[in-house]
């Protein structure tokens, strides 16, 4: 890690992060919902000022979402994954695009493949999916198989098309 | 005179690719625009978890086309990371390559594109037949032209002859004798002047606030490139500069596309010079078929500098067979999004198409 990324996780000390070193200028910080938000408002004003990614991870075993805000720094290159889990049951969180005015996009692309909601974020309208009926598509256990089947039954043909085809070429059709 | 609603896109011959935005407009001043990306959805983040670690390698190229290498590398180097796999030095070298000749692929087609929304086709014109050059080049090294599937987890998938090399160096000679006739054509143009000086001014305060990267950025003086601050490959191994503006304007976006490309020429040539020779281009995924590579647990971001900004991806494994989660970064997310909502409101309806081709919106990053 970077002297940079190192003075920064001293002075998280204070939320009882649980750091994981991935790379030498990136490491993962996985810390409660409660306090993620200090987290994230401190890395920013250290420096980790750009919000490169914000995303959600359904771990459906462990009946939790995973929120990720990836955070970078234009001054020394260091990343950091910050990380929190929520009740996948009761997805729940509150918005970050006081922080980040873009985030307001990323939580809307969350709540519409996740169905997690953001409190404080009022524009949840769908971004990207039109008359879309189902669960959240990127859930686990969503079943896209299963939902086109429903969605686009067998179709059925009048005529038998592969015996109409033989008739016309004589018997000579591949397949 | 009232407001009038005006939907531009998605299918509008100023438009880039399938991307809408719906306007409100009084007169020809835009009072209120809405993006609305929704109209390719192909589900990749969720075709990506239900396939191996290596198929997934010849389906990301089509999330962009016009630059379908940097999807590759960042899915490469997320997986190498999380499986600490270490590549050959010659793999290295050559990804460089790759990458900057699809970066020089990419200004040229996007600085000679300015010319279609602005109506002077010649520039398009050139601009197309002259990224053909780099797609031969592509064809003989990858056996694709626009869909390469070269950059695998663990290295490159073959090696690169000197027949090709030699090809590159004649390529790169050929581009840079075109470049002045480029700058006569555009940048000494007065309807380019006209038309993009001076317009779309996004200054650096609003850039940060937003998290625009890339051309963008650089266009208000900041010296902020993924290669310089978080160097991967060996881009700190080779010298080369990062062109800069101070005005922010449309113009300054274009032109630095344009200064950009004698850069990946110098970096192409070290590369070439410096570049070791071996056999050894990548790692094997095991004994038999790459499918059965098993990735362990654990998660990461790996990030590189596109000629639209930052793109990134962000994989999790879960110690299987598949990928569990992959989530991709669309280098034109802030300025696609977020930047078409704030700051077109006021510009005039021309405006719009060339906010988008200066900001490099590229629609199916947005809607992956």
């Amino acid at each position: 890690m970077t002297s940079s990324m190192n003075e920064a996780l001293e002075k998280l000390e204070v939320f009882q992060p649980e750091v994981e070193e991935i790379d030498e200028r990136e490491a993962k910080i996985s810390v409660a919902p409660d306090r993620v938000i200090s987290v994230l408002e401190t890395l920013k004003s250290l420096g980790y000022s750009h919000l490169s990614l914000m995303t959600c991870v359904d771990w459906i075993e462990d009946s939790q979402f995973e929120l990720v805000y990836i955070l970078f720094s234009w001054r020394d290159g260091g990343k950091f994954i910050v990380s929190t889990r929520i009740d996948r049951n009761n997805p729940v969180f509150v918005t970050v695009k006081e922080i980040w005015p873009v985030a307001r996009f990323y939580e809307r692309e969350i709540h519409e493949f996740f169905g997690v909601k953001f409190l404080g974020n009022d524009d949840m309208k769908p971004l990207f999916l039109e008359l879309w009926d189902d669960k959240p598509p990127l859930k686990k256990d969503f079943d896209p198989l299963e939902y086109s089947k429903r969605k686009f039954p067998g179709r059925e043909y009048k005529k038998d098309v592969v015996a109409e085809a033989k008739r016309m070429f004589r018997g000579e059709i591949n397949g | 005179m009232g407001e009038t609603k005006l939907f531009f896109g998605p299918n509008h011959p100023g438009m880039h690719g399938n991307f809408s935005v719906h306007m409100y407009v009084e007169g020809d001043i835009v009072k209120k625009a809405r993006p609305v990306p929704g109209f390719l959805h192909r589900g990749f983040e969720k075709l990506m978890e239900r396939r191996y670690w290596y198929s997934n390698i010849s389906l990301i190229p089509r999330i962009c086309v016009p630059e379908p290498d940097i999807n590759e590398i960042c899915y490469a180097m997320a997986v190498e990371k999380i499986a600490k796999i270490e590549v050959p030095e010659r793999a290295q070298w050559i990804r460089m390559i790759v990458l900057e000749l699809a970066r020089i692929a990419n200004h040229i087609w996007n600085v000679g594109g300015i010319g279609g929304p602005l109506g002077l086709y010649t520039a398009s014109y050139w601009g197309v037949a002259d990224r053909d050059r780099i797609l031969d080049i592509f064809e003989a090294l990858t056996g694709a032209r626009v869909y390469h599937m070269y950059i695998i987890i663990g290295g490159v998938r073959k090696n690169m002859t000197p027949k090709i090399e030699d090809m590159i160096w004649k390529t790169l000679d050929y581009i840079e004798s075109r470049l002045p006739d480029y700058e006569n054509l555009i940048f000494k143009n007065r309807i380019v002047h006209s038309r993009l000086k001076g317009r779309l001014i996004l200054t650096r305060e609003q850039a940060m606030e937003m998290g625009v990267t890339g051309v963008g950025l650089r266009a208000t003086g900041v010296e902020y490139d993924i290669r310089k601050v978080d160097p991967y490959l060996f881009y700190d191994r080779v010298e080369f500069e990062v062109p800069t503006a101070t005005e922010g304007d449309a113009f300054s976006r274009v032109y630095l596309k344009f200064k950009e490309i004698p850069q990946s020429i110098k970096i192409i040539r070290q590369t070439l010079e410096k570049m070791p020779q071996s056999d050894r281009v990548n790692v094997p995924a095991s004994k038999g078929s790459g499918l059965r590579r098993v990735v362990p647990k654990g998660m990461a971001y790996a990030h590189v500098e596109s000629t639209r900004g930052e793109y990134g991806f962000f994989v999790v494994s879960d110690g299987k067979n598949k990928p569990y989660r992959v989530a991709v970064r669309g280098a034109s997310y802030p300025q696609g999004l977020y930047g078409i909502e704030k700051y077109l409101p006021g510009t005039r309806i021309e405006d719009v198409p060339i906010w988008l081709a200066t900001m490099d919106v590229c629609a199916p990053e947005i809607d992956r």
